[in-house]
C-alpha cells in the first residue's frame, strides 16, 4: 500500500492541551480577572463610605456624649465658683458656713460632696484650719470635718488652686476619709479684702462622683461590641468595658507594656486635646476604628472604638455573596464554553482521526457526517471530497504502476535472455592451454546493446567479436541480438573478419528505417601462432598488453558503424601476440564512465591500469579495471553497459 | 543540452551545446526533423560547444543525413572538438560526413 511505510504517529492530545479547555481555562481566567477587579473596586468604595459615614456617626456620638459629661462638669464647676464668689462677698461664721455647704450638696443632684477649707481669719471667726466636708448619703447627707481626717493642706485639690489662684479639677482620685468613693474633685480659692489687700481665705470644693461620668460614657453601645472609654489627663482609665483596667492602667501603660509606639502616639494626642479618627487595634488585639475627642474643662478624653469586622461585615456578606455569585456564573460560562468547544473539536478530532487512517492508507476509514452547515462542515465536506479524489488518484497511480512494474518486469525478461544469449562459462575451453578468455558484462539499469562472443571456427581458429548498439532499450536488445546471430551465421561461411562484418552491415542497412547501428570490433585468433585477423567497424581501438606490462593501441579503424548505410568495405588487419601478450577489448561504456563531476574514465586512466595487468590472470585484471571505474564513479550511477574482454595468448 | 538555429546564407546552422546522450537525443532529433520539415534541406551542425555525444546522437546525424539525402539536402558538421571529434573519427562518420573544423569552412562548403 503506498504511504503504508510513512505511518503517522498516533495523535493522543493530553487533555491540557484541548482546544475546548484551553478556550474555557483563557475566558474563566479573563473572566474572573474582570470580576475581582470589579468586586475589589466596589468593596473599597464601599469601605471608604462605610468609613467616612462611621466617622460622622462617631463624631456625633462622641459630640453628644461630650456635651452630657460637659453639662456635668460645667455646671458642678459654675456652683462651685459661685460659692467661692458668695463667701467673698458675704461675711460667715461657723454656723453659716455649715448651712451653705450641707445646702450647696443638697440642691445640686451632680454634686456628691463640697467642702470648704478656711484659714484661720484675722478677724477671729476662725481660730485655725478648718474644713467642713458634707457628701451625699442614702438618707441625706454626712458631715466630716477633714481635718480630722487627714493634712489636706498637702492635697492636691487644696494646694494646686491656691498656688495657681484659679479654679481646679483634680485627677480623679479614691477619696479615703472623706466620701470613700472614686471622685474628681473641682477646687476654687476664695480671698478676703484685708487692708486693701486680697488675702487667701480657702478653698472651695465639690465632687462629683466619677460613676456618674462614666455611666454616661459607659452608656455607648455602637453596633455589637463597640464601646466608649474615658480617659484622665493623665491617660488612666476612668471607664472602660474592663473594669480591671480602670484606675489601675493607662495608655501609656499598656503602651509600655505592648511596646506599641502607635498606642502611645494615641494616648499623646489625646492628652493633647486633639480629635480625630482612626485605625486601632483594642487592649484585646481585635482590629478597630476609633473616634476620639477631649473634655475641655477637666481635660479628659473620650473615645468611641468600632470593630471593624462589625463595621465593614455587611459589605464583607455582600462581597462574599457576590462572589459566590460570580463564581457560579464563572463555571456556567466555563460549561458553556466547553460544551461549545467540544460541539467544534468533536467533529475535528473525530476528522483527525480519520485522516491518520486515511495517511496510514485505509481509504475506508469512516467520516464524521457533516451535519452542521458552519466551517467545520465545511471542512468535513471538503475533506470528503479530498479523500474520495485522493483515493481515485491512488486507484489510478496503482494501476499506473503496476502496468510499470510489468512493463519493467518485461524489460527485464528482455535483459536476461539478451544476458543469457552471451557465453558465460569460464574458462569457456577448458582444454586449450595456449590460449586463456575472460570477459564481462556489467548492464547498466536500462536494457543496453552491448554484447561479446566468441566460437571456434575450427580447431585452430577462435573467432571473437564485441560490440555496442546504439541506443538503449528493447529496439536495442532486438538489434544485438540480430547482430549477433548474423555474425555467427557468416562466420561460418566468410574466413575473413573483413568478409564477416561487410556482410552483416549489408543485412543489418537494409531497411534500416531507424536508423540503428553497432560498433563491431571482430577478430579471429590463429592459436598455434598467435596471428589475428581483425576488422574494425566503428568500435573503440583495442589494446595489446605485452607481456613486460607496455601497452600499445591497435591503429584507429575510421571505418563506418555497421548497419548505418549499406556498401562499406571494410579492411582487413592483422597483429601477432607472442607468448605471454593479450588482447584487451572493451566498450565505450569503461572510457566514457562518468564520475559525480560528469569527467570521463577516458582512455588515458584505462591504458595507466592496463600496464599492471600482464602480472595477473586477466579474470583479476577485468575485475581490477572494473574497481577502478567504480572508485572513479565514486556512487554516480552508472549510464552504460561496461564491457571488457581479454583474450591472453600462451603459445 | 541546448540547441540554437539561426539562418546563414542559404544554410541553416544549428548550434548544439551540453550533452547529446540517450536522454537528450530525442529532443535534439525532433529540432533537425523539424527544421527538415520548414524546408531547411542545407543543415550545418555546429558541434564546438558540445562535451560529449553518445551513440544516441550519432544515431540522430545520421538518421538526419539518411532523411536529407531523400530530399536532395544535406548536412554537414562542423567545429568538432575532443571526444565529439573522437567519437566522430572512430565510428568512422569521418568517412561518411564532410566535417569541417569550422564554421566558416563548412558554410563555405554549403556554398
Amino acid at each position: 500500500m503506498p504511504g503504508s511505510d510513512a505511518r503517522p504517529e498516533k495523535r493522543v492530545i493530553r487533555w491540557r492541551h484541548r482546544l475546548s479547555v484551553r478556550l474555557g481555562v483563557v475566558f474563566s481566567i479573563f473572566t474572573i480577572l474582570i470580576f475581582a477587579a470589579t468586586l475589589g473596586y466596589n468593596y473599597y468604595q464601599a469601605r471608604c463610605m462605610i468609613t467616612t459615614k462611621m466617622e460622622a456617626y462617631a463624631r456625633n456620638l462622641v459630640s453628644a456624649t461630650v456635651g452630657r459629661v460637659e453639662t456635668v462638669v460645667t455646671s458642678v464647676t459654675a456652683v462651685t465658683e459661685s460659692m467661692a464668689r458668695s463667701l467673698e462677698i458675704f461675711p460667715f461664721n461657723n454656723t453659716h458656713l455649715l448651712d451653705f455647704v450641707e445646702a450647696s450638696v443638697l440642691s445640686h443632684p451632680d454634686i456628691f460632696g463640697s467642702a470648704v477649707a478656711v484659714e484661720p481669719s484675722p478677724d477671729g471667726r476662725f481660730q485655725e484650719r478648718y474644713a467642713p466636708y458634707f457628701y451625699r448619703t442614702k438618707n441625706g447627707t454626712a458631715f466630716v470635718d477633714l481635718k480630722e481626717s487627714y493634712d489636706y493642706t498637702c492635697r492636691d485639690w487644696y494646694q494646686i488652686p491656691r498656688e495657681l489662684g484659679k479654679t481646679e479639677w483634680s485627677e480623679p482620685y479614691y477619696d479615703e476619709g472623706g466620701g470613700n468613693i472614686l471622685m474628681a474633685t473641682c477646687s476654687v480659692p476664695f480671698y478676703e479684702m484685708q487692708n486693701r489687700q486680697k488675702q487667701f481665705a480657702g478653698v472651695v470644693t465639690a465632687d462629683i462622683s466619677l460613676k456618674r461620668l462614666t455611666d454616661i460614657v459607659s452608656g455607648i453601645k455602637v453596633l455589637k461590641t463597640g464601646y466608649g472609654f474615658l480617659l484622665s489627663r493623665n491617660g488612666t482609665f476612668l471607664a472602660h468595658p474592663r473594669q480591671d483596667i480602670i484606675m489601675n492602667e493607662s495608655l501609656f501603660s499598656l503602651a509600655e507594656e505592648r511596646g506599641s509606639q502607635e498606642l502611645r502616639t494615641i494616648g499623646r494626642r489625646m492628652a493633647a486635646g486633639e480629635s480625630g479618627f482612626i485605625p486601632f487595634q483594642t487592649i484585646d488585639g481585635v482590629q478597630s476604628w476609633m473616634y476620639y475627642a477631649p473634655l475641655r474643662h477637666v481635660g479628659w478624653s473620650i473615645g468611641v472604638v468600632f470593630p471593624e469586622a462589625e463595621l465593614f461585615s455587611d459589605i464583607r456578606t455582600l462581597t462574599m455573596t457576590m462572589a459566590g455569585i460570580g463564581l457560579a456564573g464563572v463555571i456556567l460560562l466555563m460549561t458553556a464554553i466547553v460544551f461549545i468547544a467540544k460541539s467544534v473539536t468533536n467533529p475535528i478530532r473525530a476528522l483527525a482521526a480519520a485522516s491518520d487512517k486515511i495517511a496510514a492508507g485505509d481509504f475506508e476509514a469512516q467520516l464524521p457526517e457533516a451535519r452542521s452547515k458552519d466551517e467545520v462542515g465545511f471542512l468535513t465536506r471538503d475533506f470528503r471530497m479530498m479523500r474520495d479524489s485522493l483515493k481515485e488518484h491512488i486507484r489510478q497511480l496503482t494501476e499506473t504502476t503496476a502496468a510499470r512494474e510489468r512493463m519493467e518486469s518485461e524489460l527485464k525478461i528482455a535483459h536476461d535472455i539478451q544476458m543469457s544469449i552471451l557465453p558465460k562459462t569460464f574458462p569457456p575451453f577448458p582444454t586449450r592451454d595456449e590460449f586463456d578468455l575472460y570477459a564481462t558484462i556489467t548492464p547498466a539499469r536500462e536494457v543496453g546493446g552491448d554484447f561479446y562472443d566468441f566460437f571456434q571456427l575450427n580447431e585452430n581458429l577462435l573467432c571473437f567479436v564485441i560490440g555496442d548498439v546504439s541506443g538503449k532499450g528493447v529496439p536495442a536488445a532486438l538489434f544485438m541480438a540480430v547482430t549477433k546471430t548474423l555474425i555467427k551465421t557468416y562466420a561460418k561461411e566468410a574466413i575473413t573478419p573483413e568478409d564477416i562484418l561487410s556482410h552483416v552491415n549489408e543485412e543489418l542497412a537494409e531497411d534500416n528505417d531507424a536508423c540503428m547501428f553497432v560498433t563491431l570490433f571482430c577478430g579471429i585468433l590463429n592459436t598455434k601462432t598467435g596471428d589475428i585477423q581483425y576488422a574494425n567497424a566503428g568500435h573503440n581501438p583495442p589494446l595489446v598488453v605485452k607481456k613486460d606490462g607496455t601497452v600499445k593501441w591497435l591503429p584507429r579503424a575510421r571505418s563506418l558503424v555497421a548497419g548505418a548505410m549499406p556498401g562499406v568495405v571494410y579492411e582487413g588487419e592483422s597483429l601477432r601476440l607472442l607468448p605471454g601478450d593479450s588482447l584487451f577489448l572493451y566498450t565505450d561504456g569503461v572510457t566514457e564512465a562518468m564520475n559525480l563531476e560528469d569527467e570521463l574514465f577516458t582512455e588515458k586512466r584505462l591504458e595507466k591500469d592496463m600496464t599492471f595487468s600482464a602480472d595477473m590472470g586477466i579474470k583479476d585484471a577485468l575485475q581490477r579495471i572494473m574497481d577502478s571505474i567504480h572508485q572513479f564513479a565514486d556512487g554516480a550511477p552508472q549510464a552504460d553497459d561496461i564491457t571488457m574482454m581479454m583474450i591472453r595468448y600462451s603459445g | 543540452m541546448d540547441i540554437q538555429t539561426r539562418p546563414e546564407g542559404r544554410a541553416t546552422v544549428i548550434s548544439a551545446s551540453g550533452k547529446i546522450d540517450a536522454m537528450t537525443a530525442p529532443s535534439f532529433e525532433s529540432s533537425i526533423s523539424d527544421l527538415i520539415g520548414e524546408g531547411k534541406l542545407c543543415l550545418v551542425l555546429d558541434l564546438g560547444a558540445v562535451e560529449y555525444i553518445s551513440s544516441a546522437g550519432l544515431r540522430v546525424i545520421l538518421a538526419s543525413a539518411k532523411s536529407l539525402k531523400g530530399k536532395s539536402g544535406k548536412l554537414l558538421l562542423a567545429n568538432a572538438r575532443g571526444s565529439v571529434q573522437e567519437v566522430l573519427e572512430i565510428s568512422g562518420f569521418g568517412t561518411v560526413f564532410s566535417i569541417y573544423d569550422s564554421l566558416e569552412a563548412a558554410l563555405e562548403a554549403a556554398g
